[in-house]
C-alpha cells in the first residue's frame, strides 16, 4: 500500500477522515476533499500548543513545524524549558529525533513506531503514516446537522475491506459553507464510538479560513484528552528538501 | 533335588507364599507403572511446548534473534523445506513467515510476532489447531484470515469476526498496515504466547510484502521423538550457514522442567525398589522365624548348612520369578490401558482444567525399561532374601527342635 | 487389662514383633524420603527460578502488572525497607525501577529493558555481581551501566563505551541520558541476555524524572512453604491499595508444571503406598497366621473371640503407632543428610540445569508437616490390616485351630 507523507496538521485530519475516491457518493468525496486541502499546502510552517491531559497530571509542548509535501516533516520543541531544542524529523519512512541535552541523533525503529511521540496520544507512527484517508474509505452523505453557527454535512466514512485501519466507521461533519471540519467520530466494528475529534476557534490563518483548534477525547479512557491549538500558520512558504537534515536538526531555531 | 524341595515348600504354606508373591508382583507393577508415568510425563511437558509451536527442529538465519527483523530471512527457504521434507525420518515441514509488528485494534495495540503459515503444511508439525476454542483455524474463505490467542483477544478487545490490524516494518524500511479477519482464536497453555503469537495465511502476507514467499523459521517434525538429534546433526551439517536447532537447544527451559521431573522420577524408582526389599525381607524374615522348627529339624537330620542357604535362596528365586511375571503382566496392562484412554490429572487437580488436553497423562514405557526394572526387582528380591536364609542357617537345630 | 495382655504379648515374641515393626518402620522412612524429595525439588525450581529475576514476590502499584508503564509506579517512602526485612522467613528484598528505553550506540539503536537497582541490594536477592563477566559491578552512586552480552554485541559496546538511553519518561516527559558502560554481564536465557541494562536506582530515577518511585519491590524468602504467612505479615504493614503479587501470579507456567507434576507425583505416591501396603501387611498375615495355634487355644478356654480381636486390635495399634514413630525418628537423619549433602545428578539433565546457570542437585524438604504426613498415612496403612485379624479370628475354628 502506497502511501503519503503527513504534514502535523494532517495528523488531526488522518484521525478524523477518509478523502474518498469511490464512486460511491461523488458529492461527499468533493466535500471531504475540498475539507482536506484546506489544511494541506506544497508547504508550509507552523507554531502550535499541544496539550496533554490525563487524570494524574497534564503537559503542554509548544512546537514549531516545518513541512514539504508529501515526505518531510521537521518539528522543533521550544517549551518546557527541558525539551526545548528536541527536534523530530521525518524523512519519507524514517523519523529521527534530535535530544540536545545528550546531543545525540537517534533513529526511532520500527517496534517504537507506536509508541507515543513526546508524551502524547499521537505516536510516531501518525507521524509518517501516509494518508490512508484517501484510498481508504468509501463515504456517504447521511444528512445535514447544526454545529455552533455552521450547517454540516453528515457523512459516513466506511473502511474499503481491505484497508489498514482500525475503525469499522468514522462520521464526520463539515461545514457547507468553507468546507470546514468540525466534529468527527470515530467507531469500532461493533458500533462503539471510541473517540470524537472536534475543531473548533475558527479564525483565518495563512490566508485560509480554517479550525485552530483541535480536541481528541478518548471515551473507553475518562480523564484523557489532547488538545492542538495552533498559533500561526504560513502556506507555500520556501522550502527545499536539503532544509529537512540531521545538520539541520542541531542548528534549527 | 533342591529345586523340587524347594518349590514343595513355597506350596506347603500357600497363604505366606501368596503373599510374597503377591508383594513382589506389587513392587514390579509398582515400579513399570511409576516407571510409565515418569516417561509420560517428561513427554508430555515437552510435547507441549512441541505441539504449541516448537517443533522438532526449529531453522534461522544466524542473525533472526537479534531483531526478528523481516530482513533476516533464510535465503531460498521455500526450497530448503521441501528438501527437508523428503528426508526419511522427517514427518513434516513448516515454512513460515515470522518477524515482530504491531496488533491494532480500535482500543489497543500490543507487539506480536507475526507469523505467516500455510495451514495445510503447519498441521503436519504443531497441533495448534486442536487449541482453537472459538471460530476456527482457518476453516474459511476469508483471505486475510488470521487467527490470535485468547489473552490478545482480551487485551485488544476482539472477538471471532473482529478486524485486526497488523503493523510492521517492510522490506525497505516502509511502514506497511495490513487488516485481517479473526476467523479464530486459540487458548494454549502458556498465556505469554497466546499473548504474543498471531497467525495468518502466509500467501497473503507474501502479497502484502508485494515480495517472494519470504521464509524466516522452518520448524520440523520428526517421525519419531528418537530420530531429534540424528535429524539435527544432518541438517546443521547440512546447512553450515544457518541456525538449526533442536528444540532443547532452541527452547532450554522447557528440557530442563522436563529432565528434572524425569530426574527425581528416575530416584524414585529407587525409593519403590528399597520398599520392595524391605517388604520382601520382612516378610521372608518372617517365613524363616515360622519354619525355626522345621528348618531346624532339616539341619538336625543331616542336611547341610549351605544346602539350606541355597534352598531359602533358590525359594525366594522362584517366588520372585512367579511373582515378576505376574507383576510384569500387570503392569503391560495397566500402561496399555491408560495409554490408550490417558489419566486426566484435572480429576485430582481442579485448577488443571484450564490447562485443556494437556492435564492428560499417557503413561509409556520402552521395552527395555520392563527389562531393566524386572531385573532389578528379581536381583532386589534376592538380596532381600539374603539375609532371611543368612538367619536360618545360622539357627542352632537343637534350639530350633524345642520351639514351640 | 487388655492393653496390658496385648502390650506383653507383643514382646513375648520379640523377633516377630521386630520384624513387623521394621517393616512399618521402614516404609515410613521410605514414604518420607520420596514425600520430601519431591517436594524439594518443587522448593528447588521455585527457588532457582524466583532467584533468577522475579522473587518470590513483589510489591506493585495496583495497575502496574496489566499496564507497565511509569505513571503506574509508588513512592519509596511509603515502604521501609527495614520493615520488610524483618517479617519473617524474608530474605532479601530488591527495590527496581524499570521501563523498557531505545539503547543507541553509534548508528545501532535496539530496544531494551532498563532497570534502576539498589547494586548491593539486588545482588543479594539475585546474585546479580556473579553474572558479571567483563569490567566491573555498580555502586550506588555510579552513573554508569551494566549491560547484558547479547545486547553489548548487538551495539558492539565495550567497558568504557557511553551508550544512550531514550525513551518515555514520567509523566509524558522525555527520558534521555548518556551512560558509561562499566560491566556486562551474562544471562544464560537468550530472552534475558538480548535486552537487560542495569542503572543504579537515583540515577534510573533522574532519567525517567520520577522522583522517588519505584515499579516494584522483589522479595525473596527462605522457603516457598512459607510463602502464605509472609504474604500475610506483609499485607499488614504494606498500605491496602498497594497489590502484592506471589511467584504463581506472575510465572503462571511454572505454577501450572509443578501442579502438573505434583499431581503425578501423588499418584507414584500412591503406588508406594501400594507397595509398602504389600509388606507390612505380609508381615502381619504371617504373625497372626503363625499364633494360630495359640488363638485356638485362648478361645476353647474360653475367651470370647471378640475379647481376642480387641487383644490383637491393641498389639496392632502399637506396632504400627511405635513403628511409625520410629520411623520418623529414623528419618529425620536420612531426610537431613541429603538436605546438606545434596546428591548430584550426572548426564543430561545436569547439562540442561547447567546451561540455565542452576546447579544441578537433587534437593530434599525437611519441612517437619512431611514427617507427620507420611508417618500418619502409613500408620493408617499398617492399621489397615487389622482386617485380617478380623477375618481370621472370626473364622477360626478352635479345635481345628489348636490340632494344626
Amino acid at each position: 500500500m502506497k502511501k503519503q507523507t503527513i504534514h502535523i496538521l494532517r495528523i488531526s485530519l488522518f484521525l478524523l477522515l477518509g478523502v474518498s475516491l469511490s464512486f460511491a457518493d461523488q458529492k461527499a468525496t468533493e466535500i471531504v476533499r475540498k475539507s482536506n486541502n484546506l489544511l494541506r499546502g506544497k508547504s508550509s510552517f507552523s507554531e502550535a500548543t499541544l496539550t496533554v491531559i490525563k487524570p494524574s497530571w497534564k503537559r503542554s509542548i509548544t512546537m514549531k513545524i516545518w513541512a514539504l509535501e508529501p515526505d518531510y516533516a521537521l518539528i522543533l520543541i521550544t517549551k518546557p524549558a527541558r525539551d526545548k531544542g528536541t527536534v523530530t524529523l521525518k524523512r519519507k519512512r524514517e523519523v529521527w529525533n534530535w535530544i540536545p541535552t545528550i546531543r545525540r541523533l537517534i533513529k526511532i525503529p520500527p517496534s517504537m513506531m507506536m509508541q507515543p511521540w513526546m508524551g502524547s496520544d499521537f505516536t510516531n507512527d501518525d507521524l509518517v503514516r501516509e494518508s490512508s484517508i484517501v484510498e481508504d474509505y468509501t463515504h456517504t452523505i447521511i444528512g445535514r446537522e447544526t454545529i455552533g453557527d455552521y450547517t454540516c454535512y453528515k457523512i459516513r466514512f466506511d473502511p474499503k475491506p481491505e484497508a489498514g485501519v482500525v475503525w469499522g466507521k468514522i462520521i464526520t461533519w463539515i461545514s457547507q459553507k468553507n468546507y470546514l471540519m468540525l466534529k468527527a467520530e470515530y467507531y469500532d466494528e461493533d458500533g462503539q464510538l471510541i473517540k470524537t475529534m472536534t475543531g473548533s476557534k475558527i479564525k483565518t490563518m495563512g490566508g485560509r479560513l480554517l479550525p485552530t483548534r483541535w480536541e481528541v477525547l478518548p471515551h473507553n479512557k475518562p480523564g484523557h484528552k489532547t488538545i492542538l491549538q495552533y498559533k500561526s500558520i504560513r502556506f507555500n512558504i520556501k522550502l527545499t528538501p536539503d532544509f529537512f537534515s540531521q545538520q539541520n536538526m542541531k542548528r534549527v531555531r | 533335588m533342591v529345586l523340587s524341595l524347594a518349590w514343595k515348600n513355597i506350596w506347603r504354606n500357600k497363604n505366606r507364599s501368596i503373599v510374597v508373591l503377591l508383594a513382589i508382583a506389587f513392587g514390579l507393577w509398582g515400579g513399570l507403572f511409576s516407571g510409565g508415568l515418569m516417561v509420560g510425563m517428561g513427554e508430555s511437558m515437552v510435547n507441549t511446548a512441541i505441539d504449541r509451536n516448537l517443533g522438532h527442529v526449529q531453522i534461522h538465519n544466524k542473525k533472526f534473534d537479534e531483531t526478528r527483523s523481516i530482513r533476516e530471512f533464510i535465503p531460498q527457504g521455500v526450497q530448503i523445506a521441501s528438501e527437508i521434507k523428503r528426508l526419511p525420518q522427517v514427518q513434516g515441514v513448516t515454512a513460515r513467515t515470522s518477524f515482530t509488528g504491531i496488533a491494532s485494534s480500535a482500543t489497543s495495540s500490543f507487539p506480536v510476532q507475526i507469523n505467516g503459515i500455510v495451514p495445510s503444511e503447519e498441521q503436519t508439525v504443531t497441533k495448534l489447531h486442536d487449541k482453537i476454542i472459538a471460530g476456527s483455524y482457518f476453516g474459511t474463505s476469508y483471505k486475510n484470515a488470521i487467527i490470535i490467542g485468547e489473552k490478545l483477544a482480551r487485551r485488544l478487545s476482539l472477538h471471532e469476526h473482529s478486524k485486526i490490524v497488523l503493523g510492521f516494518e517492510g522490506l525497505h524500511g516502509e511502514l506497511v498496515n495490513i487488516a485481517c479477519r479473526v476467523v479464530g482464536i486459540f487458548h494454549t497453555a502458556s498465556s505469554r504466547f497466546d499473548e504474543g503469537n498471531v497467525f495468518l495465511l502466509r500467501d497473503y502476507l507474501q502479497r502484502q510484502l508485494e515480495a517472494p514467499p519470504l521464509i524466516h523459521e522452518i520448524a520440523v517434525r520428526c517421525t519419531n521423538a528418537k530420530e531429534v538429534s540424528r535429524v539435527t546433526a544432518q541438517l546443521k551439517q547440512r546447512y553450515p550457514h544457518l541456525l538449526v536447532q533442536s528444540w532443547k537447544e532452541r527452547a532450554p527451559i522447557v528440557a530442563y522442567m522436563s529432565d528434572l521431573m524425569i530426574m527425581y522420577t528416575y530416584f524414585f524408582l529407587v525409593f519403590i525398589l528399597l520398599a520392595v526389599l524391605f517388604g520382601i525381607t520382612n516378610t521372608m524374615l518372617m517365613s524363616v522365624v515360622d519354619r525355626t522348627r522345621e528348618l531346624g529339624m532339616l539341619m538336625a537330620i543331616g542336611m547341610k548348612r549351605i544346602r539350606v542357604f541355597g534352598m531359602i535362596l533358590l525359594e525366594s528365586l522362584l517366588l520372585s520369578l512367579s511373582g515378576g511375571i505376574i507383576g510384569i503382566i500387570l503392569g503391560e496392562i495397566t500402561i496399555t490401558i491408560t495409554q490408550h484412554t490417558g489419566i486426566n490429572l484435572s480429576m485430582f487437580e481442579a485448577s488443571l482444567s484450564s490447562f485443556g488436553l494437556s492435564a492428560i497423562l499417557y503413561p509409556n514405557l520402552p521395552g527395555s525399561m520392563y527389562f531393566m526394572l524386572t531385573l532389578f526387582i528379581v536381583i532386589t528380591a534376592n538380596i532381600a532374601a539374603l539375609l532371611p536364609a543368612w538367619k536360618a542357617i545360622h539357627l542352632e537345630p537343637a534350639r530350633a527342635i524345642r520351639t514351640v | 487389662m487388655y492393653l496390658n495382655l496385648s502390650w506383653r504379648n507383643i514382646w513375648r515374641n520379640k523377633k516377630r514383633t521386630l520384624i513387623a515393626l521394621a517393616s512399618v518402620f521402614f516404609a515410613v522412612i521410605t514414604a518420607v524420603t520420596t514425600r520430601s524429595m519431591q517436594l524439594g525439588s518443587y522448593a528447588y525450581m521455585i527457588r532457582s527460578t524466583a532467584h533468577f529475576y522475579n522473587g518470590y514476590l513483589q510489591i506493585q502499584h495496583p495497575g502496574y502488572w496489566e499496564n507497565r508503564s511509569l505513571d503506574n509506579t509508588f513512592n519509596q517512602d511509603s515502604i521501609a525497607y527495614t520493615a520488610l526485612l524483618d517479617v519473617n522467613h524474608v530474605e532479601s528484598c530488591a527495590p527496581r525501577l524499570e521501563s523498557f528505553a531505545l539503547i543507541s550506540f553509534g548508528t545501532t539503536t535496539r530496544v531494551g529493558e532498563v532497570v534502576g537497582i539498589v547494586p548491593h541490594m539486588e545482588d543479594q536477592a539475585t546474585n546479580l555481581a556473579s553474572r558479571l563477566v567483563q569490567g566491573s559491578y555498580l555502586t550506588a552512586d555510579d552513573r554508569a551501566v551494566l549491560i547484558s552480552q547479547g545486547l553489548a554485541r548487538m551495539l558492539k559496546v565495550a567497558p568504557g563505551d557511553s551508550l544512550v538511553i531514550y525513551g518515555q519518561a514520567y509523566q509524558g516527559q522525555i527520558a534521555a541520558g548518556l551512560y558509561p558502560v562499566k560491566g556486562i554481564i551474562k544471562y544464560p536465557i537468550r530472552e534475558l541476555n538480548n535486552m537487560m541494562l542495569y542503572l543504579p536506582l537515583k540515577a534510573a530515577q533522574d532519567l525517567f524524572l520520577t522522583g522517588n518511585r519505584l515499579t516494584s519491590i522483589a522479595i525473596m524468602i527462605d522457603d516457598n512453604r512459607h510463602l502464605d504467612g509472609v504474604k500475610r505479615t506483609l499485607r499488614t504493614i504494606l498500605p491496602a491499595h498497594y497489590a502484592l503479587l506471589d511467584w504463581k501470579a506472575m510465572l503462571p507456567e511454572l505454577h501450572q508444571d509443578i501442579q502438573f507434576d505434583n499431581v503425578s507425583g501423588m499418584i507414584m505416591l500412591a503406588i508406594l503406598y501400594v507397595v509398602i501396603a504389600f509388606g507390612i501387611f505380609g508381615t502381619i498375615i504371617m504373625m497372626i497366621n503363625e499364633r494360630v495355634k495359640e488363638f485356638g487355644i485362648l478361645i476353647a478356654v474360653g475367651m470370647k473371640k471378640i475379647r481376642l480381636l480387641l487383644v490383637t486390635f491393641w498389639e496392632i495399634l502399637f506396632i504400627s503407632f511405635l513403628g511409625a514413630l520410629a520411623g520418623m525418628a529414623g528419618a529425620t537423619p536420612v531426610v537431613w543428610y541429603f538436605h546438606l549433602h545434596p546428591i548430584r545428578m550426572t548426564g543430561e539433565a545436569a547439562h540442561t540445569f547447567e546451561m540455565l546457570g542452576i546447579e544441578p542437585i537433587f534437593s530434599f524438604s525437611t519441612d517437619p508437616y512431611i514427617f507427620l504426613n507420611q508417618a500418619l498415612i502409613v500408620f493408617l496403612i499398617a492399621f489397615a490390616t487389622f482386617i485380617y485379624p478380623i477375618i481370621f479370628i472370626r473364622r477360626l475354628d478352635p479345635s481345628r485351630a489348636i490340632r494344626s
